[in-house]
């Protein structure tokens, strides 16, 4: 389909929405915008400022317990015996529970529920959670864990997911069907092997994405109360609170509507606080044990351990081109290495591939992906969940065509772009798609045609682009039900209150909620204050995942504050006697349009509307259109709306060390509108950071005894001030038909590019191909050593022998520096 | 959150107070000076002290004074932060404010003294670990345990010196002054370091180090660089450190020099034969400062005891000891 | 062994507290756990992240790595202290406006951190700022509207010490309005 124009059959993209009256669109309720597109502050920023901010270790309860974990010390192994008597006669210590209390297994997919609270009759990774106790304080109850006496048959430990899944005399999960394989999903689309044969040019290669870790600052932390009125109160620092009070319902068998969960201020989470995780359990567990109330705090250590951080991939990616520059074909392999549990290892098998079609046109595709368990910590969903990892290998095969071609990098994806308004080759609706204009800025920004090749030795540019989902139509368990929902309260003060189910974990939710519902009904920010995140006051929202919310609980407050706006307007106009049309809302005022000098303050407007109307309320919801290809798991990455980013990457490699500089980091990111473009830039900025880190520096890895080998913020080593790059995020806003005043997500996709962009620049600026993450400045070096051999033999520094491949990276097919 | 094992606190008002506490308590003590090393180690149960004696009020080990040979006398309490930003350490010993600057980040340069990183204990991947963690391999060597990780077989722990300062201490012939409560004794910095991981310190129970000598005559009179490898440009442990210090003939060209590399094993090593190789050779000739580099790799053997590619980390050595040169020569912090 | 409590006498946001902890606590637990104070963050237990990060006779220290015993004798000022009956403290209000806070979770030890560098170098360029916050992580800013809000600080610090305490306010005029 040709690029920017509207098909006949999408012409109006909301034709598919199932509660088609709700038309919300770009446009602003008024004449123009009055708060968004704003940069203004957050609306729980100064508290965190302050210090006064409460996160959930910040809260403390009369007679507080302490509640600590005692966690396998063996990679895989059966349980044959656990002994707490000795913990449990200890002076301080209340209560000890055991996987034995707690069996129903858990998990966010119903289908891949593998997890349960504490370890029933096997542990099958080192930090598996075995027993729980609640002391009077967490000397005690660390003391108490001690004395617990655990009997373990040593199994077979699997470490390689390519034994993992060749080994059929060892099965981490007795009862799968398929040995360790925890999902497979092979899927085509088109003529994939034709169109590699018609090819100008192919490239195959092997690609590596290691494990990488969430690092919030924040660890996991949980506090149960389970009150005299039988009521269990949860505070967590998740980023799921409905999946956590569904899954605590099951495994307590205790009736959902006697659960409370509440998600306080969240220090950080990017994905990696949303399972359900055993510390939640425990803790509400021995709340109603010991009927006192029970919090747990993990350590660091505790953290890295619980992990459900990035996936590691092997992936062979074989990519066509025609002389043009036109992209033909990919053909995917990809091994994913799940770690010991499912966590939402089946949305990531089919992200793998699924997340690949766009921004470029990709006509023909196949992709087959296999997740298997191995005995190390379970890998999950992390910020650009599935994807960030086969991105990182296309986007570097793309510039390995362009190469072959003989065409500058942002020109091949220009000439690829798919456009606006086009189906991809595996049935995903894209609508409004700003990459070309992305491309453009990271272009001009970067001064890539005038810097790129003239930067000197071992400097270079990269590129890269990506799409993301904002929010996709799969729901994690079936119902007809709206993804989102707000509630709108109004004060006779003139304030309005937002219940809001939506988690902010830092990205800016509340802020996203009030901005758009203080639009709506003509109010300053600071009028509209949210509550979010509590079971017990707030309608129900899926969680801060796949880049959902913006879009998602956007439109559920645009739906409800319609319909209060609605009545405000008629109860005013019914007042002076005008057309409802005439009364319009803004700044915290009702005035008529056509008679200026007539104004009363929204207050006072709303005390109209309670008298005409009673007590003023409002609610609003958002559910997705029918979306996504007619095959199993078609509905899978299939989104409501796509996001776009550009990247552009300057490296400066030590030809004598294999460190690798990374001074600019450009990032231009297609967003729809920008609700609050400080937020927007906020993520790019983050998203870029996150990426960089992972690229050099961050590794979640096993030893050779199945220990995790750097649990700690000195080990793991996550960027300092000193050494990021400076990132410039540029915004660009396509304006989406159905997102909230055209906006889509902004806080996933970003991260996508800035991986291939570096590597495309070391290729840039020394001649190498590096394919296995991290790029440690050993395998830098050796990659440049095995360049200037290649080279040497040669007889020059434009040598095509094929060096070999060491440290993970290519021979020289190419060149050397232009 | 991680906690500590109980323990009693005291807080001694004069260094002999401080040493009588030692004396009374000895190996069931522990000093805690800045705490930036101590404190991570006890919360990993690496140590289990009764008592932890803190050095902070003992204002008389703080500061930097120039004694009657001419040569720097540093009190051990005083700050890394301190160390840096002397002037007469930027004067004379301009590797030491270097190393000093080198040692994790600003605020830990804040807290940790200088004396706090000649005693740093030794690091390997295999015992900076919880309790937990180490229990679940089995221990080793240092702790604990009767296996290394490191070295199959090996008897002795292979833990490394991690101490920036230290590595440029031992390159500038430094003395150690250490008091006990009975008696006070002066000790060539190389000679304070044994290669036993475990324990590197010829430092008994009940002694305490109070002041670091450096013989640096006058300003520029002895040359000195630092440079330290490591990913981070902040936080991080050393995963090569490389001090050298020289002197100059009227020409400008090398009368003396030496070369230290750490971060390898337990003690900071000193490579011979590098004067010879140097004399009569500008500081500005690379060809020079990379065979001394390369004279330094031929003799240390990076192991699996740090993070990061031992192969890698050897071929290091070369580059950072030129680098080492350079900084010397550019001077500054 | 068991553990051995004692009162201490601390000095803590400007007033004397007298407060019973056992010696082997830290400073972070015990101005967290004892006197309430939450606005220090716990995020590594042991001085790798630098969100317990407070100030120590106006210096930036890592409280989990702090005996409480040593503060004794010495001002402590925590995040909660930088807010004064004038209101909050310019970086409190910069890294608002700059939009440095996502989380949070970070922003109380590296406020502190800043507030440290700028009372010793109030003219501290980009590259002072950058080192002077090396030892505290963000998780999801990539540091850079932390640097612009430390920035931003130093420019209406620079005002405030041209035209008067009255124009304190100057550089950051919008901060004035809105909510506070």
């Amino acid at each position: 389909m040709s690029a920017g124009k509207l098909p006949a059959d999408r012409a109006d993209p909301l034709q598919h929405a199932r509660s088609p009256n709700r038309t919300f669109g770009p446009q602003p309720p008024g004449a123009q915008f009055e708060v968004v597109g704003k940069r203004s502050r957050k609306v729980d920023a100064a508290g965190k400022a302050t210090g006064e901010a409460r996160y959930t270790d910040d809260l403390a309860l009369p007679g507080m317990l302490h509640g600590k974990t005692l966690r396998s010390p063996h990679p895989h192994a059966r349980i044959k015996r656990i002994d707490t008597a000795k913990a449990e006669a200890l002076p301080g210590v209340l209560g000890v529970v055991t996987g034995a209390e707690m069996p129903v297994r858990f998990g966010v997919i119903p289908w891949t529920q593998d997890e349960t609270a504490l370890a029933v009759d096997k542990v099958r990774f080192i930090g598996d959670p075995v027993a729980a106790v609640a002391a009077v304080d967490e000397e005690t109850a660390q003391a108490a864990l001690r004395l617990i006496e655990v009997d373990y048959e040593l199994l077979t430990p699997l470490f390689d997911p390519a034994e993992a899944l060749a080994r059929k005399d060892v099965v981490i999960h007795e009862g799968n069907k398929h040995g360790n394989v925890t999902k497979e999903v092979l899927l085509e689309f088109g003529d994939p092997d034709g169109a590699l044969a018609r090819s100008d040019f192919v490239v195959e290669d092997d690609y590596e994405f290691h494990g990488t870790a969430h690092a919030p600052i924040e660890t996991h932390v949980a506090l149960a109360r389970y009150g005299s009125d039988g009521v269990l109160t949860l505070w967590s620092a998740t980023q799921i609170p409905h999946y956590v009070h569904r899954e605590l319902a099951r495994v307590l068998d205790l009736p959902a509507p006697q659960i409370r969960v509440i998600q306080p201020h969240l220090g950080g989470a990017f994905g990696g606080k949303s399972d359900p995780f055993s510390l939640e359990f425990c803790a509400a567990k021995l709340a109603i044990k010991t009927r006192r109330p029970v919090k747990f705090l993990y350590t660091r250590e505790e953290e890295f351990y619980a992990h459900r951080g990035r996936h590691p991939m092997q992936m062979r990616f074989k990519t066509g081109m025609t002389k043009d520059g036109r992209l033909t074909a990919v053909d995917s392999k990809i091994l994913i290495d799940g770690g010991a549990y499912s966590s939402f290892g089946l949305v990531t098998t089919y992200y793998s591939g699924q997340l690949l079609t766009g921004p470029h046109d990709l006509p023909n595709y196949r992709f087959h992906s296999t997740r298997v368990f191995t005995n190390k910590p379970p890998c999950g969903p992390k910020r650009g969940h599935g994807s960030v990892q086969p991105r990182f290998a296309l986007e570097v095969q793309l510039d390995r065509l362009a190469e072959k071609a003989g065409l500058d990098p942002i020109e091949v994806r220009r000439r690829n772009f798919q456009g606006a308004y086009t189906t991809t080759v595996n049935g995903q609706r894209v609508t409004s798609n700003g990459f070309d204009q992305c491309l453009a800025q990271v272009e001009a920004a970067s001064g890539w045609k005038a810097r790129r090749g003239k930067l000197g030795r071992g400097k270079g540019l990269g590129c890269a682009g990506s799409m993301y989902i904002s929010g996709t139509n799969y729901c994690v368990y079936p119902n007809d039900m709206p993804q989102a929902g707000i509630q709108i309260k109004v004060d006779r003060s003139g304030l309005v209150t937002v219940f809001s189910g939506a988690s902010d974990i830092g990205q800016g939710s509340n802020t996203v909620v009030a901005t758009i519902v203080a639009e709506e009904l003509g109010l300053r920010l600071e009028d509209v204050r949210v509550v979010a995140a509590d079971s017990d006051l707030c309608p129900v929202d899926l969680g801060a995942y796949s880049s959902r919310i913006t879009f998602m609980v956007g439109n559920a407050a645009i739906h409800a504050a319609r319909k209060l706006r609605k009545l405000v307007q008629q109860a005013v106009a019914e007042e002076w006697g005008v057309a409802p049309e005439r009364v319009a809302l803004a700044g915290g005022f009702a005035f008529d349009l056509e008679e200026r000098a007539r104004v009363v303050s929204s207050a006072k407007a709303f005390h109209l509307a309670e008298a005409k109307f009673e007590t003023l309320g409002a609610t609003g919801s958002y559910n997705t259109p029918n979306l996504g290809g007619d095959y199993r798991g078609g509905t899978i990455g299939a989104s409501p709306a796509y996001s776009f980013t550009a990247c552009v990457a300057e490296v400066d490699v030590d030809l004598e060390t294999g460190e690798v500089r990374v001074p600019h980091v450009w990032t231009s990111h297609d967003c729809g509108r920008a609700l609050n473009p400080v937020l927007v830039e906020g993520q790019i900025e983050g998203s870029a950071y996150m990426g960089f880190g992972e690229v050099f520096l961050e590794s979640h890895a096993v030893n050779q005894y199945g220990l995790t080998t750097r649990p700690n913020l000195l080990d793991y080593t996550i960027p300092t001030a000193l050494d990021c790059p400076e990132f410039h995020a540029s915004i660009v806003e396509s304006l989406d038909p159905e997102g909230p005043y055209g906006a889509k997500e902004a806080g996933e996709g970003p991260l996508h590019p800035t991986i291939p962009a570096i590597a495309n620049a070391i290729h840039d600026a020394c001649g190498i191909w590096l394919t296995k993450l991290p790029f440690t400045p050993a395998k830098v070096l050796a990659a440049l050593q095995a360049k200037a051999k290649a080279d040497a033999a040669s007889g020059g520094t434009r040598g095509g022998a094929s060096g070999g491949a060491s440290g993970g990276a290519l021979g020289g097919d190419q060149g050397g520096k232009r | 959150m991680l906690r500590l094992e109980p323990f009693a606190f005291a807080k001694p008002q004069t260094t002999d107070e401080a040493l009588a506490l030692l004396a009374r308590h000895g190996a069931k003590a522990k000093l805690i000076a800045g705490g930036t090393d101590l404190l991570p180690n006890l919360k990993h149960g690496l140590y289990e002290p009764e008592v932890v004696i803190a050095l902070s009020d003992l204002a008389e080990l703080r500061g930097v004074a120039v004694n009657g040979a001419g040569e720097l006398e540093i009190g051990a309490m005083t700050t890394l932060e301190e160390v840096e930003r002397a002037a007469l350490v930027r004067a004379r010993a301009p590797g030491l404010a270097q190393a000093a600057a080198a040692v994790a980040g600003p605020t830990q340069r804040t807290m940790g003294t200088l004396g706090g990183n000649v005693c740093l204990d030794t690091r390997c991947v295999w015992i900076n670990q919880s309790h937990f963690w180490r229990q679940s391999l089995g221990f080793c060597l240092k702790k604990d345990g009767t296996v290394c990780h490191v070295v199959k077989g090996g008897k002795s722990c292979v833990a490394a010196a991690s101490n920036d300062t230290a590595t440029l201490l031992v390159a500038l012939r430094a003395r150690l002054t250490i008091r006990s409560a009975a008696a006070t004794r002066e000790v060539a910095i190389a000679d304070f370091y044994k290669a036993d991981g475990a324990m590197n310190l010829r430092l008994a129970p009940d002694e305490l180090l109070t002041r670091i000598t450096v013989p640096a005559p006058a300003p520029q009179g002895t040359w000195s660089g630092y440079a330290k490898l490591r990913p981070r440009a902040s936080i991080d442990f050393p995963r090569l450190s490389v001090g050298v210090a020289w002197t100059t003939q009227q020409d400008g060209t090398f009368a003396d020099a030496t070369v230290v590399v750490s971060a390898i094993a337990a003690t900071p090593r000193v490579i011979a034969g590098i004067g010879e190789l140097l004399r009569g050779r500008r500081p500005d000739d690379l060809a020079a400062l990379l065979a001394a580099g390369e004279k330094a790799r031929s003799v240390v053997t990076p192991l699996t005891n740090i993070d990061g590619d031992p192969q890698w980390r050897r071929a290091m050595v070369p580059v950072f000891v030129k680098r080492s040169f350079l900084a010397g020569a550019r001077g500054g912090a | 062994m068991t553990a051995e409590t004692r009162i201490l006498r601390l000095h803590v946001n400007g007033s004397d507290v007298d407060v019973a902890a056992p010696s082997h606590w830290t400073l972070l637990e015990v101005v967290r756990y004892r006197l309430g104070l939450t606005g220090t963050k716990q995020g590594c237990d042991k001085g790798d992240c630098g969100a317990c990060t407070l100030l120590v006779d106006g210096r930036a220290r890592l409280s989990c790595i702090t005996l409480a015993g040593d503060a004794v004798g010495h001002r402590v000022t925590t995040i909660e202290g930088l807010v004064t009956k004038d209101g909050l403290d310019l970086l409190q209000r910069t890294f608002d406006e700059a939009g440095a806070l996502q989380c949070g979770f970070c922003q109380p030890g590296m406020i502190v951190a800043a507030r440290a560098c700028l009372d010793a170098k109030p003219e501290a360029t980009r590259a002072e700022v950058k080192e002077a916050l090396a030892s505290n992580l963000c998780r999801c800013t990539g540091y850079t509207k932390i640097f612009e809000a430390v920035e931003q600080a130093v420019r209406a610090g620079r005002a405030a010490h041209t035209n008067g305490p009255a124009s304190l306010v100057g550089d950051s005029a919008a901060l004035a309005g809105g909510r506070r």
